[in-house]
C-alpha cells in the first residue's frame, strides 16, 4: 500500500515535470516586445501583452509603399520585388484583393503609419498578425543609382507595437571594388539587392532580432557639434517615447518625416526606450488638432504626451538633407533635436548634428557616405547611443 | 619728423578701428538673475532665405548646451509670440518685450540681426561670411542689457593671392556664435 502510494506519487511528480516541460517548451509561441524578441531585457508586462502565436506574426500584410523620394518611382515593381524577398522567407503574405477591399472599406489613405482603431480591423477583419509599412527615402537611377528604404513590421491589434524596424541606403558605387569591378549600373540590380539587405534581420520566427541596446556602434565623426542633457532625466525609468513631426527648412521634399523614421528606428534600439507607432501619434495630433507653428509649445506636449501615455517627445529641424549628385557629389545632414519631457514640461536633450559625406575622408574615398540616408542613419544612431550612454552617466 | 608723427597718427588710427568695442554689458546688471531666456526670431537682412532661422537654430543649442541659462523650445516661443501679439516678432518695443516675459515666464528675451550670410565674391575670389548681433532685453525692465556683434569668415589675403573657398558656413556660423556666447558669459 505505501509502495503503491509511493509509486503514484512518482508518477505524478514525473507527470507534473513532463507538464511543466511541455508547458514550457509549447511551440509556436513567441514573446515579442516593442524592441523585438523577448530577453532578459524584455518589459515583463510587454511580453504578456504581446505574446504573439509564430504563425499569426509569419502572415503579413504589406502596405502599399509610402513615397518620400519627392520624385517619380517603379513603386509596384518595389513592392512586388519587396513580397517576393518575403516569401522566399516564409512570410505568408496577405492578398492583394482583400488588402484593397479592406483598404477602401476602411477608408486607409495614409500608407505611412497605421493607428490603433485600423490596425485591429486589419487583425480581426484578415488574421494577419502584423503589417508591414515600406517609406522609399530615394530612388535614382541616374549613374550611380541609389535607393534608400525604410520597413517596420507593425503589429495588427488595438495598440499597435513596432516588432522590427530598419532601412537601407544603397549606391551603385558603394563598393567599386579592384578595377572597379564592384560597379552597380543597372538600376534594376540594385533594386534587386535592396530586399535582400533590407530584410537581413527580419525573421518569420523574428528570432534573429536583437536588442541592441546602447552598445550600438558609434562613430566619432557623426557625434552632434554640441548637445544639452538634463540632468533630471532618470536613467532607472523605462521611458515611453513619442517622436513627432520634425520641421522642415531644407530643400528636401519630406527630410521631416524621413528624419521621424530614423529617430524611431534608432531609438527602438534602446534598451529603455519603447516608440510608438508613428500612426498612432499621427491619429493623436489629428484629434486634438495640433498644429505647430514653429515648434511644440509646451501645452501641446503635454496634451500629446497625456493622450499617448508616453514621458517624452522628440521634435526637432531638419536643416539640410542632400543626396549626392552624381558620382563625385557628396550628401549633407543637418538637423537639431529637441526632446521634451513630461515631468516637468522641461527640455531633457537637444542636440545640433551636420556632417558631409566627405567629412574624414582623406585617402582613396575610405570612409565616405554615399547616401544621406546611410549617413542620417549614422549621426541619428550616434545621438541615440550617446542618449543612452548620458543617462547613464547621469545615474553615476 | 611730420612724415613720421602722421605714419604714427595712421597706425594708432587703424588699431583704434579695429578695437572697435563691439558689445555693450549692463554694469548694474547681475547677469546671474537670468536663468530662463527666450531667443525670438531674427532678423534676416540678408537675401538668403530661412538664414535667420539658421542661425538662430544654432545659437538657441549652443546656448543651451552652454548649460549658462535655460533656452525655452523655440514651439514655446512661438506659442508666445502669438499670444503675446508682437506686431513685428524679431524687433519688439519695450512692452512688447515685457508682456512677452510674461506669458512665457522668462527673465531675458534675446533678439537678433543677421546682416550677412552666404557667399562673398571679390575677383576671383570667394568665401563665406556671417555677420550678426544680438540684444538680451530684461523683461522686468525693458531694458537692454546685453548686445554685441560679431563677424567671421570673408575673403583673408590668402584667399586673393591663392584662391580658395574659405571656410564652410557651418564652422563660421559656429565661430561666430561661440564668440558672442563667450561675451554674454565674460
Amino acid at each position: 500500500m505505501s509502495l503503491s502510494i509511493s509509486f503514484s506519487g512518482k508518477t505524478a511528480a514525473l507527470a507534473a515535470a513532463l507538464v511543466f516541460v511541455f508547458g514550457c517548451a509549447t511551440p509556436g509561441k513567441l514573446e515579442v516586445t516593442s524592441q523585438g524578441t523577448s530577453s532578459s531585457l524584455a518589459t515583463p508586462s510587454l511580453t504578456a501583452d504581446r505574446a504573439l502565436s509564430n504563425e499569426r506574426l509569419s502572415f503579413i500584410s504589406i502596405f502599399p509603399l509610402e513615397n518620400l523620394s519627392g520624385s517619380a518611382a517603379p513603386l509596384k515593381e518595389i513592392r512586388e520585388s519587396l513580397i517576393q524577398d518575403l516569401k522566399n522567407k516564409g512570410f505568408r503574405v496577405l492578398d492583394e484583393k482583400l488588402l484593397e477591399e479592406f483598404m477602401a472599406r476602411q477608408r486607409v489613405r495614409y500608407v505611412g503609419g497605421i493607428d490603433g482603431a485600423n490596425a485591429q480591423a486589419l487583425g480581426e477583419e484578415t488574421g494577419v498578425g502584423a503589417v508591414l509599412i515600406t517609406s522609399l527615402e530615394l530612388y535614382d537611377e541616374k549613374y550611380p543609382p541609389k535607393i534608400a528604404l525604410t520597413a517596420r513590421l507593425v503589429s495588427a491589434d488595438d495598440s499597435p507595437v513596432i516588432l522590427w524596424m530598419d532601412s537601407i541606403g544603397l549606391s551603385g558605387d558603394d563598393s567599386p571594388g579592384l578595377l572597379e569591378l564592384g560597379l552597380i549600373e543597372d538600376p534594376k540590380e540594385l533594386l534587386a539587392k535592396a530586399p535582400e539587405s533590407l530584410f537581413g534581420s527580419l525573421k518569420p520566427t523574428l528570432s534573429q532580432i536583437q536588442d541592441e541596446g546602447v552598445a550600438a556602434r558609434q562613430r566619432r565623426k557623426f557625434r552632434p557639434k554640441y548637445f544639452f542633457h538634463s540632468p533630471v532625466m532618470d536613467p532607472e525609468e523605462k521611458y515611453v517615447v513619442a517622436v513627432l513631426p520634425f520641421f522642415n527648412w531644407s530643400d528636401r521634399k519630406y527630410a521631416n518625416e524621413i528624419m521621424a523614421l530614423h529617430f524611431v528606428r534608432e531609438l527602438s534600439k534602446l534598451r529603455n526606450f519603447r516608440v510608438l507607432e508613428l500612426g498612432v501619434i499621427r491619429q493623436e495630433l489629428l484629434k486634438f488638432r495640433i498644429i505647430m507653428d514653429d515648434g511644440i509649445s509646451l501645452d501641446q506636449a503635454n496634451v500629446i504626451l497625456a493622450s499617448l501615455d508616453a514621458n517624452l517627445a522628440f521634435t526637432g529641424k531638419v536643416i539640410d538633407y542632400q543626396d549626392a549628385q552624381g558620382p563625385e557629389g557628396t550628401p549633407v545632414v543637418d538637423f537639431s533635436l529637441f526632446v521634451i519631457g513630461k515631468k516637468g514640461l522641461e527640455v531633457m536633450w537637444a542636440s545640433k548634428s551636420y556632417n558631409k559625406g566627405s567629412d574624414g575622408v582623406f585617402f582613396y574615398d575610405w570612409g565616405r557616405v554615399r547616401t544621406a540616408n546611410a549617413m542620417a542613419s549614422e549621426m541619428v544612431r550616434t545621438v541615440s547611443a550617446m542618449m543612452g550612454s548620458e543617462f547613464r552617466k547621469g545615474k553615476k | 619728423m611730420k612724415l613720421r608723427l602722421s605714419l604714427l597718427t595712421a597706425v594708432f588710427l587703424s588699431l583704434m578701428a579695429c578695437a572697435a568695442p563691439t558689445r555693450y554689458h549692463d554694469a548694474n546688471m547681475d547677469f546671474g538673475g537670468i536663468q530662463t531666456v527666450a531667443v525670438i526670431p531674427f532678423q534676416n537682412l540678408t537675401s538668403q532665405k530661412d538664414a535667420g532661422e539658421r542661425v538662430r537654430d544654432v545659437f538657441m543649442n549652443m546656448l543651451l548646451a552652454s548649460g549658462g541659462v535655460y533656452v525655452l523650445p523655440p514651439g514655446e516661443v512661438a506659442r508666445g509670440i502669438s499670444r503675446a501679439q508682437l506686431a513685428e516678432p524679431s524687433a519688439p518695443s519695450v512692452e512688447e518685450a515685457q508682456k512677452l516675459g510674461n506669458v512665457l515666464t522668462v527673465d531675458a528675451v534675446i533678439t537678433g540681426v543677421l546682416r550677412e550670410y552666404g557667399e562673398v565674391r571679390s575677383g576671383t575670389a570667394a568665401s563665406n561670411v556671417i555677420s550678426l548681433s544680438l540684444k538680451m532685453i530684461e523683461t522686468k525692465t525693458g531694458k537692454v542689457v546685453w548686445a554685441a556683434s560679431s563677424t567671421k569668415g570673408g575673403i583673408s589675403t590668402t584667399d586673393r593671392l591663392f584662391g580658395g573657398g574659405g571656410q564652410p558656413m557651418n564652422d563660421i556660423t559656429e565661430e561666430a556664435v561661440s564668440e558672442l556666447i563667450h561675451q554674454l558669459f565674460r
